[in-house]
């Protein structure tokens, strides 16, 4: 008897990604992830510094449900953010 | 400005500083509140907290507020908006009409309670949000930002770095 693969990848958690854009401050988008994710300086520091080299960062991962509270905290913030799977 | 004195946060306005701020932030406010709530829209719905929009505003400044959660999936981005929209809407006007209300009671020097400082904290950050979409910040010249802007001929700017300013001297005491 065959198995059939799994139609979802259960697995795979969902990410918050935040993304660049020309007016929010650097120490703003800093100050937001030390104060919402309590990363400290030095990590929301290298987040912000990918935000605005890379275009995006991606600053949490976890459950849909979860990432979906951090997008609604980053936009109460002002913050550009949308989640999606990781693998997407 | 924005100073702290080793217990509170101190904000330190000119009379002509008080009375812009109050200005941007009734608009900042008549923006937020605009459609807030829709008279007819059944009650049981409002209950359930569903009555919130499904798409991106038409408003370019209440786009940048309010983005899609989702960038391949509009339904997702329609569910979640519908969730999130009104409460999103509700909390970033209670932080402008808290600060209208600090500036109106306001004698030039004001010590701040922490949740005070917040409000003011996002709500600077969404007048500035609203007022660089609307003057087009992300197209300026970046070789422009040091030249000395001149209030007469581009006032969407000087006002925006004023805002600027304002805002980064309270990152700093945060």
């Amino acid at each position: 008897m065959e198995i059939a693969e799994p139609m979802v990848h259960v697995d795979v958690p969902w990410v918050t990604i935040v993304w660049n854009d020309p007016i929010n401050l650097m120490t703003y988008v800093t100050y937001v992830f030390q104060t919402y994710f309590g990363y400290d300086e030095m990590k929301a520091q290298a987040l912000m510094l990918d935000v605005h080299h890379k275009g995006r960062a991606v600053v949490s991962s976890g459950s849909r449900e979860e990432m979906e509270r951090d997008v609604a905290a980053m936009h109460s913030y002002g913050l550009w953010a949308t989640t999606q799977r990781e693998d997407a | 400005m924005f100073t702290h004195d080793g217990s509170h946060v101190v904000l330190d306005l000119e009379t002509q500083e008080r009375d812009l701020l109050t200005q941007l932030y009734g608009q900042l406010h008549d923006l937020l509140a605009h459609d807030e709530m829709e008279v007819d829209a059944d009650p049981f719905i409002q209950l359930m907290n569903m009555d919130g929009p499904t798409a991106l505003p038409q408003d370019e400044a209440l786009a940048r507020l309010f983005p899609n959660a989702y960038l391949d999936d509009e339904e997702a981005a329609s569910d979640f908006r519908r969730f999130t929209e009104p409460d999103l809407r509700r909390k970033k006007l209670s932080c402008v009409r808290d600060v209208l209300s600090q500036l109106q009671a306001f004698e030039l020097v004001l010590a701040l309670d922490s949740q005070q400082s917040q409000n003011w904290l996002l709500s600077l950050n969404d007048l500035r949000l609203v007022l660089g979409t609307r003057i087009g910040v992300g197209d300026r010249d970046e070789d422009e930002d040091d030249e000395a802007i001149d209030p007469e001929r581009d006032p969407g700017f000087f006002l925006y770095d004023y805002l600027t300013y304002l805002q980064g001297t309270l990152i700093d005491v945060l």
